[in-house]
């Protein structure tokens, strides 16, 4: 079935053929929801899992994420004609004085290959930016990234920040990245600190599905 | 007090400790310093150890990886540990430079020209009255142990080991002087003039700067240096820094090259754990670095090892299959860089490694004993990519092709054994550059020593310094949209 085939393919990074085959399954007249969740989610979440599990490295996550790019790209439009709403809303960002965002850039594809809507912030973000992004876009997460010792106390300003605009009860603060243990997570008050990007998407969801 | 028995190659010594302590911090007690490039986060597995006795259940971190680790282990009593026999030193680029004109040679009858790496520390010794190279020399940089990249570094000199850091480095550089003064039976108080060229971080460490503007964005060094510094007792130039990440050592590597004084367009590239790229474009320099990691080192590859006898450090292939040559003719023990990327090169000719990097079998066999792992391909995908994505990213913001590259200049050590073909095939620069790839060696360290022989130049490597343009990759989104295509293996 061509759901499967364009899981498949996902899995291998075959970007060229991942894209046709979602063109095919366009004119198939198969749903966009359907090619999205049985296909593109289905490949990445295979993914991810193996990913979790040391099964598979970095590069092939990037390389079947890059292939979900852009079957996604034909899907776009045609989810917005349908009314499929994602299921949550996160910004992600690498948090002040840091300018490493591959952890970051991994979540979010994780997080997009999960349904959810991600506002990547980029890089050097504030933490007030966080905190009116997250306000003003009624986000339910925060998700911030550091790889340096340096830069990681800016996270605790995130949570002081979110408290100080009365948004803590609705949005959770999920930290990441190599220096980020679950001892600091707590001690900030952060919600969560998860250990690799396939695990952070699949906590995200769990936020924003409790959330509902 | 309890007692550690530490079994270290064919030596055994019993230490006393207070229990209750990390056997890090009982080993480093008694001056047993372990790899930790992680700074003892138990991530990078290097001071995986074996341990018995009275120890702590293992830590997370210690389930996860499988080991016990030095960082993590916790003494409770009376213990044993077995440590892996002390890396053995990876043969060094020296400068290729040898004898050079005494133009205008710094004050007295020696001098010396050094290039602190962040892994090696290489010192060339000159007759400043003939301008002939005497003698060369050169080691680990003693501060490897500390961490083995240099933002670990940065953190222990930020965390109060700069005074530490900074004896390591000069210790290294007057252990070099004597060695090499020692060998031409000359006095090393002779040698009155240095030029000691580094990356940022490196002279930042030896001249006990605090380091902590390159530490976060906006990384803008508050020193570039091209100053006198008292070293080892003698006047030591430090040639001038272009940013926090495109050190000296660039400066020289772009002085000793030549490209700034001629008409065409030049690419220069320092293939290390940071690639350097310097590109020269109408009397325009644009500079960058990128994270490559240590893969190209040996680090972080199943069996990687450094440049020593028994390294695979040739792959071909001939008649269908992998054909291999070790250093020193040895029985095969490892693969380092340059063996590496020939590997994967000859693996992608033989479809044994897709375009997208999977592996058509479980290993890829190079010898017996030596074999490439899945994770090991993708460990060369992450370091080539981000060099391919710097170059990618460095020649559109000059507004150019590949193409429009008259000359390569590839400079350093691992650059200069790196088959030039076999980089170009897995990607690592455009192929069309191949035919256009001068190799010079480290040629920071060919710099410096010009500029030891001639201090007119000091104001050719200030404006070299003062001319370039720093172009910024992390958080550059055209450089991760290139770092995830330049992933794959396909030419395009």
């Amino acid at each position: 079935m061509i759901l499967e085939e364009i899981s498949r393919n996902l899995q291998a990074g075959k970007a060229r053929d991942v894209k046709a085959l979602v063109q095919q399954a366009i004119d198939e007249g198969i749903p966009a929801q359907e090619i999205l969740e049985k296909g593109l989610m289905d490949g990445m979440n295979v993914i991810g899992a193996k990913f979790s599990k040391n099964e598979v490295f970095v590069p092939e996550v990037l390389v079947a994420a890059r292939a979900m790019n852009q079957g996604a790209q034909l899907l776009k439009p045609l989810l917005a004609e349908e009314g499929v709403k994602a299921s949550g809303k996160v910004c992600i960002g690498t948090v002040e004085g840091d300018l490493h965002d591959i952890g970051k850039n991994l979540v979010r594809m994780m997080m997009e290959g999960k349904g959810l809507e991600v506002i990547d912030l980029g890089t050097d973000v504030s933490a007030e930016t966080f905190v009116e992004t997250a306000k003003n876009e009624n986000c339910q997460i925060i998700a911030c990234s550091a790889l340096l010792t340096t830069t990681m106390g800016v996270m605790a300003d995130v949570v002081k920040q979110a408290e100080a605009a009365g948004i803590r009860d609705r949005v959770k603060i999920m930290v990441g990245g190599a220096p980020v243990t679950e001892e600091f997570c707590r001690k900030i008050g952060a919600d969560a600190c998860t250990p690799d990007a396939a695990t952070a998407a699949n906590k995200a969801l769990e936020f924003c599905l409790a959330a509902q | 007090m309890a007692e550690l028995r530490v079994t270290r190659g064919g030596a055994q010594v019993i230490l006393p400790f207070e229990p209750g302590c990390r056997l890090s911090e009982a080993l480093k007690a008694h001056g047993i310093d372990l790899l930790q490039p992680c700074g003892g986060r138990g991530v990078c597995g290097k001071c995986a150890v074996v341990l018995s006795g009275q120890v702590s259940p293992p830590a997370p971190a210690e389930r996860k990886a499988g080991v016990r680790l030095a960082c993590q282990a916790v003494l409770t009593g009376d213990a044993e540990a077995i440590l892996p026999e002390s890396r053995p030193l990876q043969q060094i680029e020296m400068g290729d430079a040898g004898s050079l004109q005494p133009v205008a040679p710094m004050p007295g009858r020696y001098g010396a020209a050094v290039d602190i790496g962040t892994t090696t520390v290489v010192l060339s010794l000159y007759d400043l009255q003939t301008g002939a190279c005497l003698a060369e020399s050169g080691m680990l940089n003693p501060q490897s142990a500390v961490a083995a990249d240099v933002m670990g570094r940065i953190g222990a000199a930020m965390a109060g080991e700069s005074a530490g850091l900074r004896g390591q480095v000069t210790g290294a550089v007057s252990a070099l002087l004597s060695r090499t003064c020692a060998e031409k039976g000359i006095g090393s108080e002779q040698v009155e003039s240095m030029v000691v060229t580094g990356n940022t971080t490196m002279l930042y460490l030896l001249t006990g700067r605090n380091p902590a503007a390159l530490s976060r964005a906006p990384f803008e060094a508050d020193c570039l240096f091209d100053c006198t510094a008292e070293l080892c007792g003698r006047k030591a130039y430090l040639p001038p820094c272009m940013h926090a990440f495109v050190g000296a050592d660039i400066t020289c590597a772009v002085l000793s090259s030549g490209m700034c004084g001629r008409e065409e367009t030049a690419l220069l590239c320092d293939v290390g754990t940071n690639g350097e790229l310097a590109l020269w474009k109408d009397g325009k320099l644009l500079v960058t670095s990128t994270a490559a990691g240590p893969a190209f080192e040996g680090a972080g590859i199943s069996c990687g090892c450094g440049s020593v006898a028994g390294a695979i450090d040739r792959v071909w292939v001939e008649n269908g299959r992998l054909g291999v040559h070790t250093i020193a003719g040895a029985k095969a023990a490892g693969v380092c860089g340059s063996g590496l990327i020939d590997a994967v090169a000859a693996a992608l000719v033989l479809g044994e490694v897709d375009e997208t990097g999977a592996m058509e079998e479980e290993a890829l066999t190079l010898a017996e004993d030596v074999r490439l792992l899945p994770g090991d391909i993708r460990a060369v995908q992450l370091a080539k990519a981000a060099i391919a994505a710097g170059v990618e990213t460095l020649l559109e913001t000059a507004g150019i092709r590949a193409r429009a590259v008259d000359t390569f200049y590839i400079a350093g050590g691992f650059g200069s054994h790196m088959d030039v073909r076999s980089a170009a095939a897995i990607g690592l620069f455009p192929a069309v550059l191949t035919q256009r790839a001068r190799v010079i060696g480290n040629a920071a360290l060919t710099g410096a020593a010009r500029l030891l022989l001639d201090k007119s130049l000091q104001e050719q490597a200030r404006q070299i310094a003062a001319s370039a343009a720093h172009v910024n990759l992390g958080g550059n989104p055209r450089f991760n949209q290139h770092y995830m295509d330049r992933m794959m293996f396909e030419q395009e």
